[in-house]
């Protein structure tokens, strides 16, 4: 349970709010680097932040993000023309390079041309590959960060796939499903067994053969450590532990030898957010059958609608809710697919939950401590100028670990290894 | 079976923001019974300044002793604790009829304590969950506390670090595993009203 007025700062990320100022202290995903995948190819419409903002890649290969609207007239610059190292407005000719800075005004003597041109500039912001994805830092310039160093974005391309997909619903909700372990073994339990991107494991027999779930978390330097236990070989426990760094980042644990999988949860505005999936291996290429089953939707990706972002099953058509296969056990909602399944139930809650009327019990200790770590961040923040946990790069070099331990390990301190990047080195799975 | 089509006022459609308004709203549903157990002396100091806050009916409570078995051997029947006013109540009589106990630790608790309420818990089909304060002070008016410092001061002692341990409290944590179904290790005692709050105690 919360009170309106933290659950109204979680969930508020438009500029001037306390979270979004914490948000506005890093890197964050911005586009997929598929998105703008030539040069002078057509720009890309962004909200991140509740910003409406342009993405384009100009004639020398450089990457843009800045308003989307011409300061000229307020004319969407979508329609623009992407022509010699700039972006053009269709209306009157005025062009922009990267930066936002104002190169062209046509209409202008050229006697005056350079000093008021000089005088117009958009905001924008800095757009950086790393991997397969934009990022953006939609702060101070004068304050940002370090690039970040996520395994998913820095092993070899041919280790790492990413797709994103528009949610219907605020971001905090979404994230707490990347938090919340307890509903695995119920939403997803079909999946388990049939989805190729999860089946096989032995993590998975100890899945199915102790379904009484005992959670621990640990705090760590860039968030938490939501450890679940169940009963493996006698006097010894398996342990699958997800991290969670701030803001909006988690990791799923593996399964096996199946590529790692987990998520980042950007905020489009108080009603919408990006969900960046990604899957990885850290040490093999990803093969053809595991890249053709992301593309098909499968794991924490989904389908689309056609020429969109937007998920194929989505609330206009009730998630093409599969009554039959419910029955059957197939799926436990009736909904296919591990991306979908969650989002169609975040999506259910509303566009911003109620938190005042939810009724948490104690197996949403991390959820509870994830809220409360993001409310004390952004309060820091704003009260003291304190940077929040998540931005030192060290932060970001993690792992996720499912593990089998001896029944009195603590498994934050055994697994401190497996928890870190080891780069060249395979993560600890079962 | 035959595909029904999609009603504007369908589940789905209804999670949109205009047909959010129309939700019902009616009062609380009644509270859970609540006990939170400090199971150690500077944990007793928490739970006795976090029983003068108002709460949703929760008792807290401070452990004193075990109590031993009729024959004076073999395991602990039951224990003895204290409710906030100093007043003696007994672990079994406070456990019938809670739906959930909270067992508040820091490192000086022993686990044949741990051991005893887990147990009384696990008989009664209570469930159990147990806060863990790992570091930082607990007494000195840490409840009304805030932890912009704590952030500030665990990241200057273990920079450069993405797992940080927790290792003063290894031995209470693994006293409390075993008896409770979720576990939370806190840096600072400064969440354990914000926890307590959330879960409506």
């Amino acid at each position: 349970m919360l009170s309106a007025e933290v659950n109204d700062l979680l969930t508020q990320t438009g500029p001037g709010t306390a979270m979004g100022e914490l948000f506005r202290q890093y890197w964050i995903p911005a586009l997929l680097a598929s998105e703008l995948a030539e040069n002078d190819g057509p720009p890309v419409r962004v909200k991140l932040l509740s910003e409406r903002l342009i993405a384009f890649r100009d004639s020398d290969g450089r990457y843009g993000l800045m308003d989307e609207f011409c300061a000229h007239r307020g004319v969407s610059l979508w329609f623009g023309r992407n022509e010699e190292s700039g972006l053009r407005c269709s209306y009157h000719g005025w062009k922009y390079d990267v930066t936002g800075q104002c190169l062209e005004i046509p209409s202008e003597p050229d006697e005056r041309h350079s000093s008021l041109c000089a005088k117009v500039r958009l905001r924008s912001y800095p757009l950086v590959r790393i991997g397969d994805v934009l990022w953006t830092h939609m702060g101070d310039p004068a304050q940002v960060p370090p690039l970040p160093e996520w395994e998913f974005a820095l092993v070899p391309p041919e280790q790492s796939y990413t797709s994103k997909r528009w949610q219907e619903c605020n971001w905090l909700q979404a994230l707490e499903g990347g938090i919340d372990s307890s509903h695995v073994s119920w939403l997803h339990s079909g999946g388990l067994r049939t989805d190729p991107l999860f089946k096989g494991s032995q993590g998975n027999k100890y899945n199915f053969a102790d379904m009484k779930v005992f959670f621990e978390v640990v705090e760590s330097e860039g968030g938490l450590l939501v450890g679940a236990r169940r009963n493996a070989e006698e006097g010894h426990y398996y342990w699958r532990v997800t991290p969670w760094v701030m803001p909006a980042f988690t990791m799923i644990p593996p399964r096996g030898d199946h590529p790692v999988h987990g998520h980042f949860w950007v905020p489009i505005d108080d009603e919408n957010c990006w969900v960046y999936s990604y899957d990885y291996h850290p040490v093999r290429p990803l093969s053809e059958t595991e890249l053709q089953a992301m593309r098909d939707g499968h794991g924490v990706h989904n389908q689309y609608v056609p020429g969109t972002f937007r998920p194929l099953q989505n609330k206009d058509n009730d998630y093409l809710m599969d009554r039959e296969a419910q029955r059957r056990g197939d799926t436990y909602s009736g909904i296919k697919g591990i991306a979908m399944q969650d989002a169609s139930l975040q999506e259910s809650m509303g566009p911003v939950v109620d938190r005042t009327k939810e009724r948490l019990v104690s197996t949403d200790s991390g959820i509870i401590m994830a809220r409360r770590k993001l409310w004390q961040a952004a309060e820091a923040l704003r009260d003291h100028g304190t940077k929040p946990p998540g931005i030192d790069p060290a932060h970001h070099r993690i792992r996720s670990v499912a593990i089998v331990l001896p029944a009195d390990a603590p498994f934050a301190d055994s697994c401190r290894e497996a928890l870190s990047v080891r780069p060249g080195q395979r993560h600890a799975s079962v | 079976m035959q595909p029904r089509p999609t009603l504007s006022s369908s589940c789905a459609r209804a999670a949109t923001a205009a047909e959010a308004r129309f939700r019902i709203s009616y009062p609380d549903m009644a509270s859970r019974a609540s006990r939170v157990i400090a199971l150690d002396e500077p944990a007793a100091e928490l739970v006795r300044e976090l029983a003068g806050q108002p709460w949703h009916g929760g008792r807290f409570l401070v452990f004193d002793r075990l109590t031993p078995a009729g024959n004076g051997h073999g395991p602990a029947a039951d224990a003895v604790l204290q409710l906030a006013d100093g007043s003696p109540t007994l672990l079994s009589s406070e456990l019938d009829g809670a739906d959930v106990a909270v067992m508040i630790a820091t490192p000086a608790a022993r686990a044949e304590v741990a051991s005893v309420i887990g147990d009384a818990c696990a008989s009664r089909w209570v469930m159990s969950a147990g806060l863990v304060v790992a570091g930082g002070a607990v007494a000195g008016g840490a409840v009304a506390g805030h932890a912009a410092a704590g952030h500030a001061a665990a990241g200057d002692a273990v920079a450069g670090d993405a797992v940080a341990g927790n290792a003063p409290a290894e031995a209470v944590v693994a006293a409390l595993r075993p008896n409770a179904m979720v576990l939370v290790v806190l840096r600072s005692s400064d969440d354990v009203a914000g926890i307590l709050s959330a879960l409506r105690v």
